[in-house]
């Protein structure tokens, strides 16, 4: 328990920039740290999850179906899965470190081989479909904000309440039915290419998959981008700016916006998860040869080495993006900048 | 009223302001007339609900848009009610300018320094933008910020609370208003700043004319800069005049009321030094804390909350304890009450250690059962989600030993407890949001005296309340302390009070208690140079004493300079 | 002590306007949000469509009796109306409107459990690590992290590949992939809440660290708990229909609304929306309707009201 008068108190001062500067390593350190924690207890997650799955070792899904017991026997020991459990994981910890997320039961070829091909593909979509979600989002929220309670602002309020209870694949099915069925405009699948160049090749198939992906990132960060904007338009500054005789709608562009974007861009690190779980649904639906399709069709299979190896990338795709999102976050704002420079 | 040789600038006419809610309409302002001549300071004043502020915000055309104004505010001869947007924001900066309550929230952010000035600038002028940067650093410099160049390329965080008030009054400036309100300019200030603000705004209304509209419920504020008064009670403007004369010769019975209620520090020379109360010596302290310190980090600064603090309270003693934001006197009631664990030396509660460690949990909850304590904020002081009779049973609860065994007799006790501070006992079945501030700061008192304590610690128990509340709960925290005869240590930063409360003050400065005596000595002719500025810094609610007082301060900081 | 205090009796301003004199007892809390959620029209109507549902589900099939065990190839792929199935049949010959009763079942059923269930598992989690703080506050936080780095549909494929999923399973494994964010809610409203003055004063007083939980963190926080126990009842509905529409929900002749319309995929190109349609609004419909009671519960619960 700590009172706040004092804290308060010594940013009332301000501070001089070597001490701010300090502090801002410590800072990082610190994240960094908590970022390598995270990493440590998701590989110990993934890990149990392999053991539990596969406690004899991983011999008979490497070896198939005509391998003998003792051929199995053979090849879990070479590999050291007749270890103790403790030594297995830190052998495990030390692959992973080399890169080593081992071999696909079913193509026979490392898993990060695997990644390597599909992962570029799914980074395509997820960026294209939360470039498209940000677009639509952050003006439609900061509208409905300035807005607020007017016939405009409950319409959106209703449609994204609705958009954002709706299952993407139904929401998926429903585009389908209408862009492809009705109109004859647009594919129902996606291009099949090996290449993100060969993906881009066929443009028109990219729309409908990247629609059904960004809608429900537009419904729940149009809400996010709603209620920060309506907050800092309660700030004390907004009511300075307003007394200096600036217009509302200039204090909302030069004042409000950048104040309200700032929190968002922090989310949107912890966000990373959520976008590729989605993506599994979109990418199936589609049927996208990206790494939510890899991943769902090893699930059918019980190809774990695969899905753990998804799920570490991901995973260390996600700390990594929170770092970088607090960072950026942090060099948006003055108050932390200095100490950046 | 107004002279007819000046013209009023401002003349506010049978001005009323209604707020929609969902209790039905709510007359905030019901029908104020008043003139404001050019060059004038006029101070508003009248406690929390009066609708001074409202007043001031109708003038702005910023009420929100639950309110309907009726009457007529005109400026420069000009009705303004009525104007759309687009005209009002050709008033508002040009000729209006406004200066807020809160200078730690009133800029923005991530805006720099000079924007944010020139800004006001641009609104109105077509210049270009490196004019109107010229312009905001000479603002900067006109309202006294040192190094104005350097500090209009930076951020309001790198700036203390006084020097951004001072940049929220270039803001006000920047187009040369003839008006500038002032809502409640100081009071989120330390008293020494604050005497630096009032001297800045004496200033500008002297050298260049600007007329103020001072919104304020601080008696010393307006003895210190107006030149006229207006009170408003509930709505309505019940007197008007010179500071002279309203502050020595009110007409209005709500006046006198409201200017008895203001506590005063005696003036030396005209005060008598009470005997000094002793506490009975040799018994065991009811607190005592003998080299304490404590220090945190913050963001790569070690801050220290204390620093060798050594303090006791004698059974029956009120001790005081004073200083400005950061001092750390909230710090030291929360280590008396061993709820903070000091990093070296010794805190001990009528003679048990506290350490706030969990082995010597026990004995410190067993002593705490002697401990009443009360915080500042009437809006946390009490759980929402219980009635007022289940918190002043809580202590009762909590110490069972103490406390009446039959749940009828406990709930009598309530009631007991209730009508001590002067509340009826039904009041037991209601909940705190059914209360007002003062009334939830004295169910606080019942709870903390419910135990007879033996040591009550008050941290600032009356600074969020208006000051006749004020009066009402210190009249009976001194009429409780009588009867049950509890030592008190006596958190606040407002001189006049721990003067009126305390047998002995303490003056703490960063973490030290730089000067410790019998409150006579110490608020009346102080030793140390520390607590002689902050006793310079408090303004006076007489004109008269307070010119003085203020030509002695202007002589103190400039005199050895000349 | 010779010192006078100044008595003069003044009205509290603003204090009588607010307390009236014969304040009823329906003052109370939970009544003053009784009346707000019955404001807030959507709220209402959500409240109004969740219990026509449930209705519909639990007590539908004993009015509109049909046979959802057995298939029947000859009365397969009906359109509506057609030989006495009002919504139609499916691929293999089971009543649409029959089958969304049971199919509802599972999706209610589920839905609410694993809700309840990672709310209750969040909420010890999280209001822990806030009350004590320190190092346990930190390594409770880090697996926190580390769970919500891991995308929930990537955990529930994995989890539904090694077993497979039968109801009491689906609301385990719901249950644990979604406890993660009540727990960072609760664990910040605790510790806001442990510096409240009333605590403050609590633990001062003499107070133990059981009663300041029990008796004001737990009740305090239940409004936070409440509402998001609902908004998670909404995600695990949706999470039900995506693990069915990825092959990995509750195996035939049970089923769920997310299961019957996958299934109905394949068949809409052939212009059979009966498949699709009614199931899908079914969804859209009770997560709408649990998000809207959240919205509501949020007006319930908060105390400080605009009574200010």
């Amino acid at each position: 328990m700590s009172t706040t008068a004092a804290p308060a108190a010594a940013s009332r001062q301000g501070r001089g920039g070597a001490a701010a500067s300090a502090w801002f390593w410590r800072y990082l350190a610190k994240r960094v740290a908590q970022g390598i924690a995270v990493i440590l207890i998701v590989t110990l997650i993934v890990f149990a999850l392999m053991h539990l799955a596969l406690p004899d070792g991983p011999g008979s899904g490497v070896l198939g179906m005509q391998a003998t017991d003792v051929q199995i026997a053979a090849f879990n020991h070479e590999h050291g899965f007749d270890l103790p459990v403790w030594q297995q994981y830190v052998n495990f910890l030390g692959q992973i470190a080399t890169g080593d997320f081992g071999t696909s039961f079913e193509a026979k070829r490392p898993v990060l081989d695997l990644l390597a091909q599909r992962l570029p593909k799914t980074l395509l979509l997820a960026v294209l479909a939360m470039a498209v979600a940000l677009l639509v989002s952050i003006p439609l929220g900061v509208a409905q904000a300035v807005r607020r309670n007017k016939p405009f602002d409950t319409v959106m309020t209703a449609i994204n309440f609705v958009l954002y209870s709706t299952p993407s694949f139904f929401l998926g099915l429903i585009l389908v039915i209408v862009f492809t069925q009705w109109m004859h405009l647009l594919p129902a699948t996606a291009p099949q290419g090996q290449t993100v160049a060969a993906v881009l090749a066929k443009p028109q198939g990219l729309v409908l998959p990247v629609l059904t992906g960004a809608i429900p990132i537009i419904a729940t960060f149009s809400r996010y981008m709603r209620s920060s904007t309506l907050e800092n338009l309660g700030e004390d500054y907004v009511r300075t700016a307003r007394s200096k005789g600036t217009p509302v709608n200039r204090v909302v562009v030069k004042h409000v916006f950048r104040n309200s974007l700032t929190p968002i861009i922090a989310m949107l690190g912890y966000y990373l998860p959520v976008m590729f779980g989605g993506m599994i649904v979109v990418e199936s639906l589609f049927n996208y040869p990206g790494m939510g399709l890899l991943f769902w069709t090893s699930a059918q299979k019980s190809d774990y080495p695969v899905l753990m190896g998804c799920m570490l990338i991901i995973a260390i795709a996600t700390v990594i993006g929170s770092l970088v999102a607090d960072l950026i976050q942090a060099a948006l704002d003055p108050r932390t900048r200095g100490a950046l420079k | 009223m107004s002279t007819p040789t000046t013209p009023a600038l401002l003349t506010l006419d049978d001005l009323q302001v209604t707020f929609r809610t969902d209790g039905g309409p709510v007359r905030a302002v019901k029908g104020m007339s008043l003139d404001l001549r050019a060059g004038e300071v006029l101070a508003l004043v009248g406690e929390s609900g009066s609708g001074k502020s409202v007043t001031s915000l109708a003038i702005m055309g910023l009420l929100p848009a639950t309110a309907t104004l009726e009457g007529s505010i005109s400026l420069g001869g000009e009705e303004i009610v009525g104007r759309s947007e687009r005209e009002m924001n050709s008033i508002r900066g040009a000729k209006v300018g406004m200066i807020f309550q809160e200078p730690m929230t009133a800029l923005n952010p991530t805006m720099r320094i000079g924007d944010q000035i020139a800004e006001a600038i641009l609104n109105h002028e077509e210049l270009p933008k490196a004019e109107a940067h010229e312009r905001a650093v000479a603002l900067l410099r006109r309202v006294g910020i040192p190094e104005p160049e350097a500090k209009a390329k930076g951020f309001p965080h790198e700036m203390s609370g006084g020097q951004r008030q001072r940049v929220v009054i270039a803001i006000a400036l920047a187009c040369k208003p003839e008006l500038i309100i002032a809502d409640e300019p100081t009071t989120a200030l330390d008293v020494t700043v604050q005497a630096e603000i009032l001297d800045l705004i004496r200033s500008l209304a002297e050298e260049s004319g600007t007329a103020f509209l001072l919104v304020t419920h601080n008696m010393g504020v307006v003895a210190d800069v107006a030149h006229r008064v207006a009170v408003m009670f509930r709505g309505d403007l019940v007197e008007v005049g010179t500071t002279e004369q309203v502050l020595t010769q009110p007409a209005h019975d709500y006046t006198r009321r409201l200017l008895a209620a203001v506590p005063r520090l005696p003036v030396a020379g005209e005060h008598t030094p009470s005997g000094i109360a002793e506490g009975s010596a040799g018994a065991t302290p009811a607190l005592s804390v003998s080299g304490a310190k404590l220090s945190y980090r913050v963001k790569g600064a070690t801050i220290h909350a204390l620093d060798d603090v050594s303090l006791t309270v004698a059974p029956g003693e009120i001790v005081g304890l004073v200083g400005e934001s950061g001092s750390g006197k909230s710090t030291l009631g929360r280590a008396a009450l061993g709820l903070i664990p000091v990093d070296e030396g010794r805190v001990q509660v009528l003679g048990t250690q506290m350490t706030g460690r969990w082995r010597n949990e026990r004995a410190e909850r067993k002593v705490r059962s002697r401990v009443g304590v009360i915080f500042q904020d009437p809006g946390s002081s009490i759980d929402p989600r219980i009635t007022v009779g289940q918190a002043i049973l809580e202590p009762m609860q909590v110490q069972p030993q103490l406390a009446p065994k039959s749940r009828a007799d406990r709930v009598a006790r309530v009631r007991e407890l209730l009508e001590a501070v002067e509340l009826p006992g039904e009041y037991a079945d209601r909940y705190p949001h059914e209360l007002s501030g003062g009334q939830r700061q004295r169910v606080g008192l019942a709870r903390a005296v419910a135990l007879e304590p033996e040591l009550l610690v008050a941290d600032e128990p009356t600074s969020a309340l208006d000051v006749s509340v004020q009066a009402t709960v210190l009249r009976l925290l001194g009429e409780l302390q009588e009867r049950i005869g509890f030592a008190c240590l006596f958190i606040s930063h407002d001189l006049a009070v721990v003067h009126q409360m305390s047998d002995r003050v303490a003056v703490m400065r960063r973490g030290k208690i730089v000067e410790l005596g019998p409150v006579d000595q110490v608020l009346i002719s102080p030793q140390e140079e520390y607590s002689q500025r902050l006793l310079a810094a408090v303004p006076v609610p007489d004109p008269a004493v307070q010119a003085l007082r203020r030509a002695a301060r202007w002589e103190g900081k400039h005199g050895d300079a000349a | 002590m010779n010192r006078t205090l100044p008595t003069p009796r003044l009205p509290e301003a603003g204090a009588t306007a607010s307390a009236p004199a014969q304040a009823p007892r329906s003052n109370a809390p939970w009544r003053r949000g009784a009346r707000r959620f019955l404001r807030n029209k959507l709220a209402v109507a959500g409240l109004s469509v969740l219990v026509l549902l449930v209705l519909f589900c639990f007590v539908g099939p004993l009015v509109y009796q049909t046979d959802q065990t057995h298939t029947d190839l000859g009365s397969a792929l009906l359109k509506p109306g057609e030989q006495g199935h009002p919504l139609g049949t499916d691929d293999v010959g089971y009543d649409i409107l029959g089958r969304l009763m049971v199919g509802g079942q599972v999706s209610i059923m589920v839905g609410l459990a694993a809700g309840v269930l990672a709310t209750v598992v969040g909420t010890l989690w999280g209001a822990t690590a806030g009350y004590v703080g320190g190092w346990v506050d930190s390594v409770m936080m880090r697996i926190v992290d580390a769970g919500i780095a891991i995308p929930a549909t990537f955990l529930l494929l994995i989890l539904s590949a090694m077993v497979k999923p039968t109801v009491p399973l689906l609301i385990l494994v719901i249950g644990l992939v979604s406890w993660l964010v009540p727990a960072r809610l609760v664990r910040a409203e605790s510790i806001s809440l442990k510096q409240r003055d009333y605590v403050v004063a609590l633990r001062a007083m003499g107070g133990g660290h059981g009663r300041a939980v029990l008796k004001h963190i737990v009740p305090n926080s239940v409004g936070t708990i409440v509402v998001n126990a609902t908004f998670q009842v909404a995600d695990a509905i949706l999470l039900v229909a995506y693990i069915s529409f990825l092959g990995m929900g509750v195996q035939k002749p049970s089923t769920d609304w997310g299961a019957m319309l996958t299934s109905g995929i394949t068949y809409t190109y052939a212009g059979a929306w009966w498949l699709i349609l009614p199931a899908g609004l079914c969804i859209v419909l009770i997560v709408c309707a649990f998000n809207a009671i959240g919205d509501g519960l949020r007006d319930f619960f908060d105390v400080k009201g605009q009574g200010e």
